[in-house]
């Protein structure tokens, strides 16, 4: 553990202060009678505005460990060595629901690799919809201007400005992803969690999807950890971990 | 759209429901209340005497309209077609037993101008400008209870008869009735037309069985008596079983009217004792003595109270009155503690009616129970559908930080803004279609010759058409509850779900 951290410690374009920090992370799942094992004890820090790649094979639990860090889900419960996911000074495996809840609106930001658009609503209220939940029903009423703003400028940015009235299902897989990200953006969260953004593109808009991620989080100053196939992509990130049989190892 | 359907649908079908049925039963007691007034003062067969003293009593008490004699009893009733059969008298005196009730308005054969509501095509004799002067004769004769005998140039009291008692009267599709001239069988094996009109020319037999002042019966009595006009009054029972006679007529044939008091002489002290025959007015041996007046007496007192008094208190106030006079009339008139049982409200001289009206109420509550147990369902798992489709965009809203009471929230809010507009369009196109039930009848009729509602079969001409704003506002807030219920389990089930599954979920 503690050589992980001096490693962190010596990458080149991250700031020093660790924004989330795992240890000791299990999870299983139970199908029934049968439990399966995914992750074996995981620990990873992530700097400030650090962009990690996390590489492995199919089913060896990326997805698993993402929606951990997101709060969507909680590690085993392990009385011997007490799993830990930190997010800055807030310990999430202690946090209560509702704070999760908020957690989850106020600070993350989630990419899928199907994109997960609501079929029945626009372009711009599938990513004002993320404004609705953060301030609630009524708060959003009196932020209603500032998040459509907000929304149809990231738009415009991923070059959807002319499709803010249509449905998802009149998109393509590219134009769709981006509205994803324009989504998970507005809420200007700290940390993107990205799930193969690219794995259902062809590799030309997988780029593109790519490059808008960048600019952004170079702007923003975002922590992006993101589970990718793509060598390629994994080359230009900060840092690069691989899961394996349930633990990381370091590329 | 499809829970939407289904909730306007059921709303419909059970305000529609609810309505008509509610409306028959209402129009049944409503009919049974016709010829009965508010509350009724009764001593069977024998009768009580001194009722005009009554009548007196009750009609200056400021809670009591007006009250009416009536004797009330079974005899035999010969027909035009010498059918003999059993039937319900009553004696009547016509002019008060109309003020307590609503006898006069019953009479069918009367000059009319509009036609009735389904009589599209005006087959109603009554409408006849011709017969004008011949119905309204036979209306006042109907209201007055008597008719002019050509023979002898005098009115002769007369009798009105229920318009289905004869079977000469054919009930028409469109509600009326149209006088039939059937054949009737001879004892030689031929047969005869029966031409005749009960109101112009007809006549029945009367025959009862007179009791004397202990209750004994007596020698049975009949009478013709002329028909002057038929009366319907929306009961079918009593408008197939009753005839109405002139008060005094039945009085004396059951030896209820006024009269002396006789007594035989027998064994007196006086054998030779000798009295004036009064018919002869020679003197013969002293047979009967005169020893006072048996006062007339009726079996029953209608009583009307003025409106917008309840009927209890009409009740109530009926008894207080018969006690003052059973203390005026002591030894002479039953006495009140007798009485007290007998001195019924018409709810209670219908109760058989009543009671078999509020069990087919029960019956159909239980059903629309029943109906509304299955809309819950039918939202119930419509909506568990529509979650299980939603399964991944409840995922995503989790991951967005959604939280599980907002998504809860989420669902039963659509439920109920499903289930509102469902009961107003259902409730609204109940009101509609109860109002225009008639014409959507006629209509269904004339377009596929579906005819439902036939008056020749049913008593009543229209199908009620009335909406009761208190049941219609039933009816919508149960189809709100419905849709919040049917909607709050696929709410609590889809909020609660593990996020990360519904992510997975395909
Ligand atoms: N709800 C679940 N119940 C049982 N097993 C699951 C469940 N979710 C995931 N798994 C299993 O956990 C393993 C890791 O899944 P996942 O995190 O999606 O892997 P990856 O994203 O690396 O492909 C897989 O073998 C998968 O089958
Ligand atoms: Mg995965």
């Amino acid at each position: 553990m503690g050589t992980q951290m001096q490693e962190d410690g010596q990458g080149s374009t991250v700031a020093s202060q660790p924004i989330l920090s795992v240890r000791a992370v299990q999870k299983t799942y139970k199908l029934g009678r049968v439990k399966v094992p995914v992750l074996h004890g995981v620990d990873l820090n992530v700097q400030q505005g650090e962009w990690v790649t996390i590489l492995g094979a199919s089913g060896s639990g990326k997805s698993t460990l993402l929606h951990l860090l997101g709060g969507l889900d909680r590690p085993d419960k392990n009385s011997k060595s007490p799993a830990s996911v930190k997010y800055q000074d807030r310990e999430l495996t202690r946090l209560s629901k509702r704070a999760l809840d908020r957690y989850r609106a106020d600070d993350v930001g989630f990419v899928f690799q199907f994109y997960h658009l609501l079929p029945e609503l626009s372009v711009l209220q599938n990513v004002t919809i993320g404004g609705m939940i953060k301030y609630g029903r009524l708060g959003y009423r009196t932020h209603r201007k500032e998040i459509v703003d907000r929304a149809s400028s990231l738009l415009d940015r991923f070059g959807l400005s002319h499709r803010l009235k249509h449905r998802p299902a009149e998109l393509s897989g590219g134009e769709r992803q981006r509205v994803a990200i324009a989504r998970a953006l507005i809420n200007e969260p700290s940390l993107l969690l990205a799930d193969e953004p690219t794995g259902n593109l062809d590799v030309k808009t997988g780029a593109s999807i790519l490059d808008a991620i960048i600019e952004h989080r170079r702007d923003a100053g975002l922590t992006l950890v993101m589970v990718t196939h793509d060598e390629r992509i994994a080359e230009k990130s900060d840092r690069v971990i691989r899961l394996v049989d349930g633990r990381v190892t370091d590329a | 759209m499809l829970a939407m359907a289904a909730v306007m649908l059921s709303v419909a079908t059970i305000l529609i429901t609810w309505s008509v049925m509610g409306g028959f039963l209402k129009t049944l007691i409503e009919s049974g209340k016709t010829l009965v007034g508010d509350v009724a003062i009764v001593w069977p067969n024998v009768g009580f005497a001194h009722y005009d003293d009554l009548i007196e009593r009750l009609e200056a008490d400021e809670m009591i309209d007006s009250a009416t004699p009536t004797i009330e009893t079974f005899g035999l009733i010969k027909l035009p077609d010498d059918r003999v059969e059993l039937i319900s008298i009553k004696g009547i005196d016509a002019a008060s037993y109309s003020a307590v009730t609503g006898f006069a308005d019953t009479m069918w054969w009367k000059p009319i101008t509009e036609p009735t509501s389904k009589d599209h095509a005006g087959a109603d004799l009554r409408l006849d400008p011709e017969n004008k002067a011949f119905f309204a004769e036979i209306e006042e004769n109907g209201k007055s209870m008597s008719r002019f005998n050509t023979k002898t140039g005098l009115y002769e009291p007369a009798g009105v008869l229920g318009i289905e008692v004869t079977g000469l009267n054919a009930r028409q599709v469109w509600g009326g009735y149209i006088p039939q001239s059937p054949l009737r069988a001879l004892p030689d094996g031929g047969t005869e037309w029966i031409d005749t009109f009960m109101p112009r020319d007809g006549t029945v037999g009367l025959t009862i069985l007179a009791l004397d002042s202990q209750g004994h019966p007596i020698d049975p009595v009949t009478r013709t008596i002329p028909i002057a006009n038929e009366f319907q009054s929306g009961l079918y029972e009593v408008d197939q079983g009753t005839i109405f006679v002139p008060l005094h007529v039945i009085q004396k044939m059951l030896r209820l009217h006024e009269a002396q008091r006789i007594e035989r002489v027998k064994d007196t002290d006086n054998p030779f004792a000798v009295e004036v025959d009064p018919v002869t007015g020679e003197l013969g041996p002293k047979m009967k003595e005169i020893i006072g007046i048996d006062p007339a007496r009726v079996t029953t007192v209608f009583v009307r109270g003025i409106d917008g008094v309840e009927l209890a208190e009409i009740h109530q106030r009926v008894r207080d009155i018969y006690e003052e006079f059973a203390q005026a009339h002591e030894g002479e008139v039953p006495e009140s503690y007798l009485m007290q049982n007998q001195i019924k409200t018409w709810e209670e001289m219908n109760k058989t009616m009543i009671s078999a009206v509020k069990k087919e109420t029960g019956l159909v509550l239980f059903i629309f129970g029943i109906v509304s147990f299955t809309t819950v369902f039918l939202v119930l798992a419509i909506f568990w559908s529509m979650a299980t489709e939603k399964t991944k965009d409840i995922g995503v809203l989790r991951a967005l930080g959604a939280s599980t009471p907002g998504i809860a929230w989420l669902w039963i809010r659509y439920g109920a803004s499903i289930g509102i507009v469902g009961s107003v369009t259902g409730t609204a196109m109940g009101y509609w279609v109860v109002m225009n039930i008639n014409e959507i009848h006629d209509w269904m009729g004339e377009q596929f010759g579906l005819v439902i509602w036939d008056p020749r079969q049913y008593y009543f001409v229209e199908i009620p058409s009335a909406v009761e704003p208190d049941k219609a506002l039933i009816v919508f807030v149960i189809g709100i509850l419905t849709c919040v219920v049917g909607a709050a389990i696929p709410a609590i089930h889809s909020a609660r779900m593990d996020p990360v599954k519904a992510l997975r979920f395909e």
